[in-house]
């Protein structure tokens, strides 16, 4: 491990280079690169996530931490790691000072695997409208995760509208074992009918303020095609904002999945005893590395997120996104000129 | 028709799950079990990959209570499991773990057994599916089977599947096949046997098709007109451990030959399929297996070996006829190679280098291509002195990954041309994470995809190269090699012979 201080971009690509030429052959072949924006607090989280998840696919990380927007002097500090901290592959943390923070991409951009898709998760609050940051426009695949917002719906409207295929969200991942176990349990009754099994309506229990409450509902609604909402249950759900699920069906049967509060759910169906499923809540390592796993539109989400916040037509967006300048220093967000003569302005934004 | 409105192609985050079901293990104390069935039940359950009803039944003479069963699963599976232990999924999964105590031939026990199923339906909701594992020596098999026909455990209906898992060895030679192959087909239909071979469980061995089909770089040198010869190594650095009575009937040949090395063989040499599907695959790689032929020469091109005392690893090592339990005048071969041809098209004229042998120097098995020379070298004779030919190696264990060896230039201001590998490692960090090759076969099973296993008819097409070889071998000697070293002289020989070389692997 290196650490540079106050120093540029070329430096650390400089020293990636002569680590892996020293370091020996610590890992050989990469399937992309995952950029990870953290805030300063969350960063030591962000890592041990990013981590877990280059264990199931070799990648290089590409931490970037953005500090003191406002400093004075630009300055880059930047550690780089192979087969340290950071798991057995190449890994760069930055941290960024003043206005190079957001010109982040210029230092990330040399650094990229080649033409290997490139993955950026914010383990932060992430933009309002993602294409204001360079690092989601380099992006192949954009992770947000509304559960950190302060207001999940407010967030999950905000992702809604600025949708575009090969987004995808966290609070979306955390479904995951819920679906699974939904779908196995009508997977059961089907089995026990040997017919299809039509689904009727029914309900989410937990905190309707829950992104991923919500988008679990969004994502029965889609299958169903009927509204289902996330009612408040008589219990306080667990962290994943879902407590249980009950879902009518034809033939007047019912099925319910109730988190057991150890780890695992009860399945209750008709005709059949009630079983137990794991249910674990997963560690962000997990959840990353299921995101990683494939990197093409996620249609399934697109549909559970139009539902869960009412904003339509998202599959058409385009999948490409042209990059805007915010200057989060203006009141109007546009640059000035005299202070930054060299910034971009896109055609997207009206220039002044 | 939509059976299931959750279901959708797009989805691929849910994981495929089997119906509900119950798992039947025979011989559920042996060895294989506590290494390998228990913790893959473990390590499904812990990924959620069990159906919510499901049971696991374990079938075994000793006299045990649900409990003590319990417990030895409990120990078993966390010695040995992949996944985290979490001891909520053990304690759910514990919950549906029941024990039957009974030997083979006792009607009262089989009865037991049928009447348990029948429980579990009731208590578990298994809906009358079970898949048993016969993890028992193949001489007690006609008994289960027969117990299992009487019982009418064994069938199939449309309500209700009813599945079978036979372990190797699948007979001694095509004739005993033949007869085992019969007697289970008796008693289950052809589609509901599961014959394991682990090795096709293996993430690699997956990976080769992916490798072949997946990409155009590779396919249009994938033949003879590119490929010089095939080297197929299984290498183990262990003897036969406490296995003397089971190996000195079967020998190398029979244990490792017959089948790991002739799937690799078969997986390597076949055409397309034309759809990536059991049936598909199988009928591809079958046809390998039937244009598969014996060396005219088998006394230069078979030879068996047996390991003698010698040193490995810095540590004394028995010879073969030195272990406990091994005739001291024992002509069983711990170590076999011949020499293959493939008669098709794509093959004719490249030797199938196949080895496989116990005590050697390290643990490894690969499958190499080794491609001809460059038809002209515009370079000096001496330029080239170093170059070999290239080759493509795929590593099945360890370091699973792909290895390209090519010809590079000696940086310096003279020319010189000399092999350097480029290395694509799936490393243990990235497998860690993918599943135990019993535990993907195991999930094949109660999903009811046979891609990954042998069909019968493979089974028989196997012997059938490998009885003559048998055949000629019975009586003779096999070659002695010191443990520690790469196989007998005879074997080198036999390459040098054919101007090739093995590659250390």
């Amino acid at each position: 491990m290196t650490t540079l201080w106050d120093t540029t971009g070329s430096a650390v690509v400089k020293e990636l280079a002569a680590q892996r030429r020293t370091g020996g052959a610590v890992l050989s072949g990469v399937a992309l690169t995952l950029v990870v924006v953290a805030d300063e607090s969350r960063v030591a989280e962000a890592e041990e996530a990013a981590t877990a998840a280059a264990a199931q696919h070799p990648c290089r990380i590409l931490v970037v931490v953005r500090r003191q927007i406002d400093a004075p002097v630009p300055r880059l500090d930047a550690e780089v790691l192979i087969g340290g901290r950071l798991g057995p592959g190449e890994a760069v943390v930055m941290r960024m000072y003043g206005r190079l923070a957001l010109h982040a991409e210029s230092v990330v951009l040399p650094l990229l695997a080649a033409d290997a898709p490139v993955v950026t998760w914010w383990h932060a609050p992430a933009p309002e409208r993602l294409q204001t940051d360079a690092l989601a426009v380099i992006a192949d695949r954009r992770i947000t995760d509304s559960s950190i917002a302060e207001d999940h719906v407010t967030a999950l409207r905000t992702r809604a509208e600025d949708y575009s295929p090969g987004d995808t969200d966290l609070a979306w991942t955390r479904t995951t074992p819920w679906r699974a176990a939904l779908t196995s349990t009508l997977d059961a009754v089907s089995g026990r009918r040997g017919d299809a099994v039509r689904l009727l309506g029914g309900r989410v229990e937990g905190d309707p303020g829950n992104a991923s409450a919500r988008l679990l509902a969004g994502w029965l609604s889609s299958r169903c095609g009927c509204g289902l909402d996330v009612v408040e249950g008589p219990r306080r759900p667990g962290p994943s904002g879902v407590d249980a699920v009950v879902l009518q069906l034809d033939q007047d049967e019912e099925v319910a999945v109730r988190a057991d509060r150890r780890g695992g759910a009860v399945l209750t169906q008709p005709y059949r005893p009630d079983a137990t499923v794991a249910l674990p809540d997963r560690p962000l390592g997990d959840l990353l590395g299921e995101e990683l796993r494939r990197l093409d539109p996620d249609e399934p989400y697109a549909e559970a997120l139009e539902e869960a916040t009412g904003v339509r037509g998202l599959s058409n967006r385009a999948a490409v996104r042209e990059h805007v300048w915010l200057d989060p220093a203006r009141p109007d967000g546009n640059g000035d000129r005299d202070d930054d003569a060299e910034e971009p302005s896109s055609p997207a934004a009206p220039v002044a | 028709m939509i059976v299931n409105p959750l279901r959708d192609p797009r989805d691929r985050r849910l994981p495929r799950v089997p119906d509900p079901c119950a798992l039947v293990v025979f011989g559920i104390t042996g060895d294989l079990a506590r290494k390998k069935l228990l913790p893959a039940v473990y390590d499904l359950a812990n990924r959620g990959l069990l159906p919510t009803n499901f049971a696991l039944l374990g079938f075994a003479r000793r006299d045990w209570g649900d409990q003590d069963f319990a417990e030895l699963a409990r120990e078993a599976a966390r010695k040995a499991a992949r996944t985290p232990w979490r001891e909520e999924v053990w304690e759910r999964l514990a919950g549906s773990v029941r024990f039957v105590q009974g030997a083979f031939d006792d009607d009262d026990a089989f009865d037991e057994l049928a009447a348990a199923l029948g429980d579990l339906e009731s208590s578990h909701g298994i809906g009358g599916n079970a898949a048993f594992y016969l993890s028992i020596p193949p001489a007690m098999f006609p008994v289960v089977l027969k117990q299992m026909e009487r019982t009418g455990m064994a069938e199939s209906t449309a309500e209700r599947w009813r599945r079978v898992v036979v372990e190797k060895p699948f007979g001694t030679d095509l004739a005993s096949s033949r007869e085992l192959n019969e007697l289970v087909d008796s008693v289950f239909s052809a589609d509901d046997v599961f014959r394991i071979d682990h090795y096709l469980g293996k993430e690699t061995v997956q990976n080769l098709m992916a490798l072949r089909f997946a990409n155009t770089l590779f396919e249009p040198i994938w033949n003879g007109h590119h490929v010089d010869s095939v080297q197929i190594t299984m290498a183990e650095d262990v003897g036969i451990g406490g296995r003397a009575g089971f190996y000195e009937k079967t020998g190398a040949a029979r244990d490792v030959l017959q089948n790991h090395l002739l799937q690799l063989l078969a997986l390597t040499a076949m055409e397309e399929p034309v759809e990536f599907s059991a049936e598909e695959i199988r009928t591809e790689k079958l046809k390998v297996l039937r244009a598969i032929s014996l060396p005219d020469d088998m006394a230069t091109a078979a030879i068996r070996g047996q390991y003698e005392p010698g040193w490995l690893a810095g540590q004394r090592a028995h010879g073969y006829r030195q272990e406990e339990g091994v005739d001291a005048a024992s002509t069983t071969e711990t170590y076999a190679a011949v020499r293959l041809g493939v008669e098709t098209r794509r093959w004719a004229g490249v030797p199938f280098y196949l080895r496989t042998g116990k005590r050697l120097p390290r643990r490894v098995t690969e499958i190499a291509l080794v491609f001809k020379r460059a038809p002209h070298l515009p370079f000096a004779d001496t330029d080239t002195e170093e170059l070999g030919n290239n080759q493509l190696v795929v590593r099945v264990q360890p370091d699973e990954g792909v290895t390209l060896k090519f010809g590079s230039k000696v940086p310096g201001s003279v020319m010189e041309v000399r092999d350097v590998s480029m290395d694509f490692l799936y490393g243990e960090q990235f497998t860690e994470a993918s599943p135990e090759a019993y535990e993907r076969l195991l999930l094949d099973v109660l999903l009811g995809d046979a891609t990954l296993f042998p069909r019968n008819a493979e089974v028989e097409a196997s012997w059938a190269v490998i009885d003559p070889l048998e055949e000629f071998w019975a009586g003779s000697r096999p070659h002695p090699y010191r443990a520690g070293e790469w196989g007998p002289r005879a074997a080198d020989e036999m390459l040098a012979a054919d101007g090739r070389r093995w590659r250390r692997p």
